[in-house]
């Protein structure tokens, strides 16, 4: 199958181009310089300089105003892979982005300079003949360009060119902070799309970092209740209360068999639970969720996490329990904006920090380091 | 308590303790031709004939002649180890769970039938209690106060005489015999597999087994157009078996050596593409894994085995590709369901029948049943004079 994407974003282009430059640190650009945020196979992280692009037909031109920054990105720079996907080559960082239009490609028509959007990262190839772009699961796309999933660059810099059929527009009433923040909310929509969440559904959600903490935004307006969560750190529950005062929370003792835990779990919701969104990809941190829910109930994992796992088979088969996958997102950047524009759901509390794209690097350490207690690090120009 | 009713009405002590039930030895006769025999297992991983009491039926239940029953795996793994999961035996229990009988005679208020009536028997008897969520609900299969006839410490159907509640029986026709009626039991295994996978017309199929199950769920699988399908087994004769049932379904002899991506590869060579839904009927770590990487994006991992505890599968395998793992606990409502789709001849499930024993002879029906050289698939016990 010809695809023109990984032609088209071929990152070789930019790491081989004459202006491509790693700064060292301190080191001092212009300030429309199109810096950026980048990891390599040593496990380094630094801004570099690279060319401003120009677009191309049916592409924009960007400034990005704000990018998050993802456990996914944190990972990338600390242990060069997840899964098959493996840092070979200086690779950017950065894919929860929004920004503005300041140039049009060719045939563009969508779009005028000035535009505030959304940027959805993943590009499938969007063929007849590829299965899942036809049957409307285009996050299953084999020949995906995903930006800043190695070796596509990310969106974390200051120019950026981009598919115009790619980006979602975000009313006035949304800022570019929150517009950033749809990328981790797409994903927690997804997730919850298919688990099968219902209005009055007893929830556990296991996690309550960011991934987390959006879910249980979502789950909250969608009706859930009791929605307990876990998390290992009070201080993340915390955070969770202040933002649904509802939820019961539960601290994760590290010493509690999976049991153990849902046992603990379930006295506060007062019985079994009927979904888990488990958001952490923890093994034991899913086991617990298999313990916590009824029989017929569903376990859908959100997070990541080790490649092989160990799972109760057991309790799984005797209580006919549902483990179901989700991998990225399809068609939720739309709801998602609709739903922070309505006030459905807030994201606004969960930047805890700021950084201007030059200090793109302490930003990346600030949101490595537990101690610093970041829910979302987010850069902004 | 009204959920433990059923636990005190079918409690196996009421036969173990009785003065007529004695453990028949290998020299040891029954008393007479219509002696209530039966297969037991015990504690000590002993099977043994043994003679129990012809009991009487109560309000609501019915005695039964058994007519055939199937030995199932799970029967001879309580006899051989003793356990599965939570299930223990303790003492001597009764074995057999796959019958089919005649009703011979009818306890106080039973209206629904009469002497001489041929049925096929749901040996899970739920409380169905308003107050229990899962019989409330629809699943009664997850009924916690459950009775699973045959499962430690409650005695089987493999016997003569057997009493039932007249609401757990189910009809059938006069163009089924009571073999078929017996094999109504993993038939529904495999339909309520079918059922929770979502498997439909025109989509493409693993089946993972060539055992009863296996076969059972590749009938069923064929039953409901899935095409192409795709069979595996540790063993080429029952593969040859599933070709004889299903002739254009594709086999592939597992190789134990290979890793579960290599054996998926020499599955999608055998059948050209990825499936849809995989019906997982081993139970097996290294075949569950296997069956995931032959899975489609978006498609489903039906596990209908049961097996060790606790397993470990490919995660980011199945996260990458947001495969759903799916788990049935027996069944619920399938019965009348199997039984349509044997007598309308959707479904032949008479040739799973290899070996035939005398209920006298179950003993010998057990010992060929455990030994995978006989090359059993499914044996019966038939008490059909």
């Amino acid at each position: 199958m010809v695809t023109q994407n990984p032609d088209i974003y071929d990152p070789r282009k930019i790491l081989q181009h004459s202006e491509f430059k790693v700064l060292s640190a301190g080191e001092k650009t212009d300030s429309d310089a199109n810096i950026a945020a980048f990891y390599n196979p040593a496990h380094e992280i630094h801004l570099v300089q690279k060319p401003k692009p120009k677009p191309g037909p049916g592409q924009v031109l960007l400034h990005v105003r704000a990018t998050g920054i993802c456990g996914s990105d944190v990972h990338f720079w600390r242990h060069g892979g997840i899964g098959t996907m493996i840092v070979t080559d200086e690779c950017g960082s950065g894919h929860e982005s929004a920004g503005e239009v300041v140039e049009l490609g060719e045939g563009v028509t969508e779009w005028k300079v000035g535009d505030r959007v959304a940027m959805e990262v993943g590009i499938p190839c969007s063929q007849p003949s590829c299965t899942p772009c036809r049957t409307g699961k285009y996050n299953g796309c084999p020949d995906v360009v995903f930006f800043s999933t190695p070796p596509y660059h990310g969106t974390l810099t200051r120019w950026h060119v981009h598919p115009e059929q790619w980006l979602h527009r975000l009313p006035d009433n949304l800022s570019f902070e929150e517009g950033a923040l749809c990328e981790p909310l797409a994903v927690a929509l997804a997730g919850i799309d298919r688990s099968g969440l219902r209005l009055g559904d007893p929830l556990l959600i296991c996690g309550a970092g960011p991934i987390g903490l959006v879910s249980l935004l979502a789950a909250r307006a969608a009706g859930a209740e009791p929605i307990v969560i876990t998390d290992l750190f009070q201080s993340r529950l915390d955070f969770a209360k202040k933002l649904v005062p509802g939820v019961h929370t539960v601290l994760v003792e590290r010493e509690l068999s999976p049991e153990q835990q849902a046992a603990k779990i379930k006295a506060v919701a007062g019985g079994e639970l009927k979904l888990s969104l488990e958001c952490t990809g923890v093994e034991s941190s899913i086991s617990t969720a298999i313990f916590s829910v009824q029989f017929g109930g569903r376990v859908f994992v959100i997070g990541v996490g080790k490649s092989e796992q160990k799972f109760p088979f057991m309790h799984l088969s005797a209580n006919e329990i549902d483990l179901k996958f989700q991998y990225r997102y399809a068609d939720q950047y739309p709801k998602a904006i609709r739903l922070v524009a309505a006030g459905l759901i807030n994201l606004k509390p969960l930047v805890t920090h700021r950084f201007a794209l030059e200090e793109a690097v302490s930003a990346f350490h600030v949101a490595a380091d537990p101690a610093q207690g970041a829910i979302k690090v987010q850069i902004q120009d | 308590m009204a959920c433990t009713h059923n636990q005190r009405l079918y409690d196996p002590k009421q036969v173990n303790t009785s003065p007529e039930f004695r453990v028949l030895g290998p020299n040891d006769t029954p008393s007479s031709k219509d002696a209530n025999i039966a297969a037991f297992y015990n504690e000590k991983r002993e099977i043994n004939l043994v003679e129990k009491p012809k009991p009487k039926p109560g309000p609501g239940q019915v005695l039964l002649h058994i007519r055939a029953t199937g030995i199932c795996g799970s029967d001879i793994h309580f006899w051989r180890h003793g356990r599965i999961g939570n299930m223990i035996v303790t003492d001597e229990c009764g074995s057999g769970h796959e019958s089919a009988g005649e009703v011979v005679e009818l306890g106080e208020g039973v209206t629904e039938w009469k002497v001489g009536d041929r049925v096929a028997i749901e040996v899970g008897i739920p409380c169905f209690q308003p107050s229990c969520e899962q019989c409330r609900t629809g699943k009664y299969n997850g009924c916690p106060h459950v009775v699973f006839l045959s499962a430690p410490p409650y005695h089987g159907t493999l016997t003569r005489w057997h009493v039932h509640p007249a609401q757990w029986l189910h009809r059938i026709p006069d163009n089924m015999s009571y073999e078929e009626g017996a094999l109504c039991e993993p038939l529904t295994v495999a339909l309520s597999g079918l059922e929770a996978s979502g498997l439909r017309l025109g989509e493409p199929a693993l089946v993972c087994g060539a055992g009863p199950i296996g076969l059972a769920a590749l009938l069923s699988a064929r039953a409901a157009g899935a095409a192409p399908i795709v069979i595996t087994d540790l063993f080429q004769n029952r593969l040859d078996t599933a070709k004889a049932l299903v002739p254009n379904v594709r086999t592939v002899l597992v190789d134990p050596a290979l890793s579960p991506e290599d054996q998926a590869m020499k599955i999608k060579e055998a059948v050209g593409l990825k499936v849809k839904v995989a019906l997982e009927c081993t139970g097996f770590e290294g075949s569950i894994s296997t069956a995931a990487y032959c899975i489609k994006f978006g498609g489903t991992l039906m596990v209908i085995g049961v097996g060790k505890s606790p397993q470990t599968y490919p995660f980011m395998h199945l996260s990458l590709n947001e495969i759903t793992l799916k788990f049935i606990n027996r069944y619920v409502d399938q019965y009348p369901k199997a039984i349509r789709l044997i007598s309308e001849g959707v479904i032949d499930i008479k040739p799973l029948i290899t070996h035939r024993f005398k209920l006298e002879d179950a003993m010998a029906a057990f010992q060929v049943a455990a030994d995978p050289k006989q090359g059993a698939i499914k044996v019966q016990i038939q008490d059909l004079d």
